[in-house]
């Protein structure tokens, strides 16, 4: 059965019972295809029936992350903490927007609760491993210096993912590095989003997986000031895959296999992926156009190995 | 096409390139040719005409998107590539086979956009 006919079945199971708790996979698989506006109607209108339900409130705090509302989405987790103490769900995606921020200690508290209350969860416990070992190295580089008198070193600039390049908790350029590869350690979680991040670790750089509609599967583009514009690039770009289609049928050159155009924003390059649908990767006009071609590869290939394990 | 066009020599300095099919230069918005060197397997009209539809598309969504405006494009298919670079409503537009060098072609289109009339 796809995920069509389960929205469907849970549509009409909703319809027929309001007070169901099928809001909760219907929500979630709303919010996987991209469709976050409807999934945040259906998570409010499930807590409006079940406001002590932590799932719901986890829920609702992740579809705040899709639409870049961080706070909303950590008073949401904390409401599920409330509920349910020691929600994993939870605690794990407060690691998440802590990592996310460079709130590398916070991050490994809220992981090692989360992987105290789901021990089986084999992803989180290596999460929690390697923020561990980014704590270790970020302690190890920012040890002093026999120069007594050596003032520290001054903050990395922000990064193209817009997170801050320092905090309160003497983070050093470890942590800022760190980012590149949370994505890689957060594919554990079996978030979507991050399902490329460890491939485009440069800085200034996007990746995302887009449906034959245009609407965002995985990866995300985060702009400088934090939000992710996925859907909304995602969007605005895919109808050019359907124009080269169009060109296509006309010229003697096959099939397209890539598109590359150059902005004063951005290089993007696209491909189509399985199932009409499309990989696109993004970079500042300054990352070499031969590195972001290359990376496209790599970004391609991961989507179809993923698109292959969803089907 | 007229030989007294100021593009020709721009276009026929394209065309010599390695794996270049031909060059022209072509309205955006209407997707005629301005002006045109190609080989005669080529059909000039037909490039302009899908290559214009598919320069403004992406200007279009590339401004949706907040990316700014296009500045070069390359469609890369099986057979060869189509490559763009515009200024203004004008667009340059190389049809070239597999073997081409594009690095070199996109500096040289791009450097050719820019000399277009504003």
């Amino acid at each position: 059965m796809s995920v069509s006919d389960d929205i469907r079945r849970w549509s009409d199971e909703l319809a027929r019972s309001p007070a169901s708790m099928v809001f909760l996979p219907l929500g979630e698989a709303l919010r996987t295809r991209g469709q976050i506006d409807v999934a945040l109607r259906v998570a409010l209108r499930g807590l409006e029936r079940h406001p002590y339900d932590a799932d719901a409130h986890d829920l609702l705090a992740r579809i705040y992350v899709d639409r870049g509302e961080t706070e909303r989405a950590l008073d949401e987790w904390d409401a599920a903490i409330r509920c349910t103490p020691g929600h994993a769900g939870a605690l794990k995606g407060m690691g998440f927007v802590c990592f996310n921020q460079g709130r590398i200690v916070d991050a490994e508290r809220y992981l090692a609760e989360a992987a105290a209350a789901s021990p089986e969860d084999d992803g989180l416990g290596m999460a929690l491993l390697r923020v561990r070992e980014q704590i270790a190295n970020a302690n190890t580089t920012s040890a002093p210096e026999p120069e007594p008198e050596s003032e520290p070193e001054p903050a990395p600039a922000a990064n193209g993912n817009g997170h801050g390049s320092t905090n309160g908790n003497g983070a050093t350029t470890n942590d800022v590095r760190a980012e590149s590869t949370f994505a890689e350690r957060d594919a554990h979680f079996g978030d979507p989003r991050l399902l490329f991040a460890d491939l485009i670790g440069v800085a200034d750089q996007a990746a995302l997986l887009l449906d034959e509609d245009g609407l965002v599967m995985a990866g995300q583009y985060v702009v400088s000031d934090g939000m992710d514009v996925g859907a909304e690039v995602g969007a605005a770009l895919s109808g050019i895959s359907d124009e080269a289609r169009r060109a296509m049928r006309h010229l003697p050159l096959g099939d397209w296999r890539t598109i590359i155009f150059e902005t004063a924003a951005a290089t993007v390059v696209m491909t189509p992926a399985p199932q009409d649908g499309l990989v696109l990767v993004a970079a500042a006009p300054e990352v070499p156009s031969g590195l972001v071609r290359r990376a496209l590869e790599s970004v391609s290939q991961r989507a179809k190995r993923w698109m292959e394990q969803l089907s | 096409m007229s030989s007294s066009s100021p593009f020709i020599p721009s276009l026929e300095h394209l065309t010599r390139q390695r794996g270049v099919l031909g060059s022209l230069v072509v309205s955006e918005t209407d997707g005629i040719v301005i002006d045109a060197v190609v080989q005669p397997s080529v059909k000039a009209p037909v490039v302009a005409a899908l290559a214009a539809s598919l320069y403004r598309r992406a200007r279009q969504s590339a401004h949706a998107a907040g990316l700014g405006g296009v500045k070069y494009l390359e469609l890369v298919a099986d057979g060869g590539r189509l490559c763009m670079a515009g200024r203004d409503d004008l667009v340059v537009v190389l049809v070239t086979d597999t073997r081409v060098g594009v690095g070199l072609l996109r500096v040289e289109l791009l450097r050719t956009a820019a000399e277009l009339p504003e």
